[in-house]
């Protein structure tokens, strides 16, 4: 039986929608990482949790592609959305993602960071966290295009993300934030604040991959 | 406008601009200190240190890069060439400034008796000096004791 014209543009506009989900889900992420520490995030916490769902969204057609390992048909559906009125609403609510949330909410919250940043020091905390989460939401539409880039497109896309995600915070994020720990510890020194702690991460930071390695000689 | 160039940006500030900006502040700090006859080190090196961010970075990275990225080592390592480093380096050159500051101290005080100020001095610049030395005794003393005592 042939599948129904309005079912087939119902999963085209499902999976059309996917990319705006995905940047959504940065723009949460982008909250929860304030929430959580900003400097830092909980595992299993709302910024890990809307990172994945930003991954799946955007892998999401290649991870269908188990349900056929697993002997389930998944016939996609191609062409284009042939009903108009579903075509517009696909299209409406991308533009409303990328234009309004992402465009413009995305950038209101990041200076409203800021804000909070210098509040943050005003009552005696730490404006970086604020600084992060700030600079996080303005680079949503990058972080988005980044993880596109790693998309291989195979059943293991969603792993292949992650790792790529994890080399990119391991091999480029962490060498730089090494940078930031060191002018932590040159002000705690010169305030006569504990400035060791700083020096010993500075120097994991450059070391991320070593460890990952260490760590797995010590599993073996 | 990316995560990536954002926080580098900001490392970049931070340590260039911000950094040389509070050493002349830490400076003053310093001077205020020292008029006050209050400790004043903490405040006068790390205004040196303030200048000197990005060559920290630099010997850290050193540090950091002398196995290959994905040895099990690399950390150990790294914090071997910090502890050699400080120990073998920084260490002699505070030797060099305690006897200078003890030849002063011993030219300024006319007395000379083993309790003054200046043989502190000369005592910091020996033990600066012997660090390794010192490690390998305590080494030598550990390895023995755990061969029982005879």
């Amino acid at each position: 039986m042939a599948v129904p014209q309005l079912l087939n543009d119902i999963i085209q506009v499902l999976l059309q929608l996917a990319p705006a989900a995905s940047l959504v889900a940065l723009v949460l992420a982008g909250l929860s990482l304030r929430r959580e520490g900003g400097t830092t995030f909980l595992l299993g916490g709302g910024f890990t949790k809307w990172m994945l769902w930003a991954v799946v969204f955007i892998t999401l057609v290649p991870l269908l592609g188990w349900f056929s390992s697993f002997g389930v048909a998944t016939p996609m559906p191609s062409g284009g959305i042939g009903t108009a009125w579903l075509s517009s609403f696909q299209s409406d609510v991308s533009n409303f993602v990328t234009n309004f949330i992402v465009g413009r909410i995305g950038t209101t919250l990041a200076a409203y960071f800021v804000l909070r940043a210098i509040l943050d020091a005003a009552s005696g905390g730490h404006p970086l966290p604020s600084i992060l989460a700030a600079m996080f939401l303005l680079g949503v539409q990058a972080t988005y295009s980044l993880i596109q880039s790693y998309n291989t497109g195979t059943q293991f896309a969603t792993a292949d993300v992650l790792d790529s995600l994890w080399n990119y915070l391991a091999g480029t994020i962490m060498p730089i934030a090494a940078g930031l720990a060191i002018v932590g510890a040159i002000l705690n020194f010169a305030t006569k604040r504990p400035a060791m702690r700083l020096v010993a991460v500075a120097l994991a930071m450059l070391c991320v991959s070593g460890i990952w390695k260490l760590v797995l000689s010590m599993e073996a | 406008m990316s995560f990536t160039n954002g926080i580098l940006n900001l490392t970049n500030w931070a340590g260039n601009v911000i950094l040389p900006t509070l050493a002349a502040l830490f400076l003053a700090i310093a001077v205020l200190r020292f008029a006050r006859s209050e400790s004043y080190a903490a405040a006068m090196y790390g205004a040196f240190l303030c200048l000197m961010a990005s060559g920290l970075l630099r010997a850290m990275e050193t540090f950091a890069s002398q196995r290959a990225w994905n040895d099990p080592d690399v950390y150990w390592m790294s914090l071997v060439s910090l502890v050699d480093w400080i120990c073998n380096v920084l260490m002699p050159v505070y030797a060099g400034l305690q006897v200078a500051a003890g030849a002063l101290r011993m030219g300024i005080v006319t007395r000379v008796h083993p309790t003054e100020g200046w043989l502190r001095h000369f005592v910091v610049a020996g033990l600066c000096l012997l660090l390794s030395g010192l490690v390998r005794l305590a080494e030598f003393f550990v390895a023995h004791g755990t061969a029982g005592i005879q």
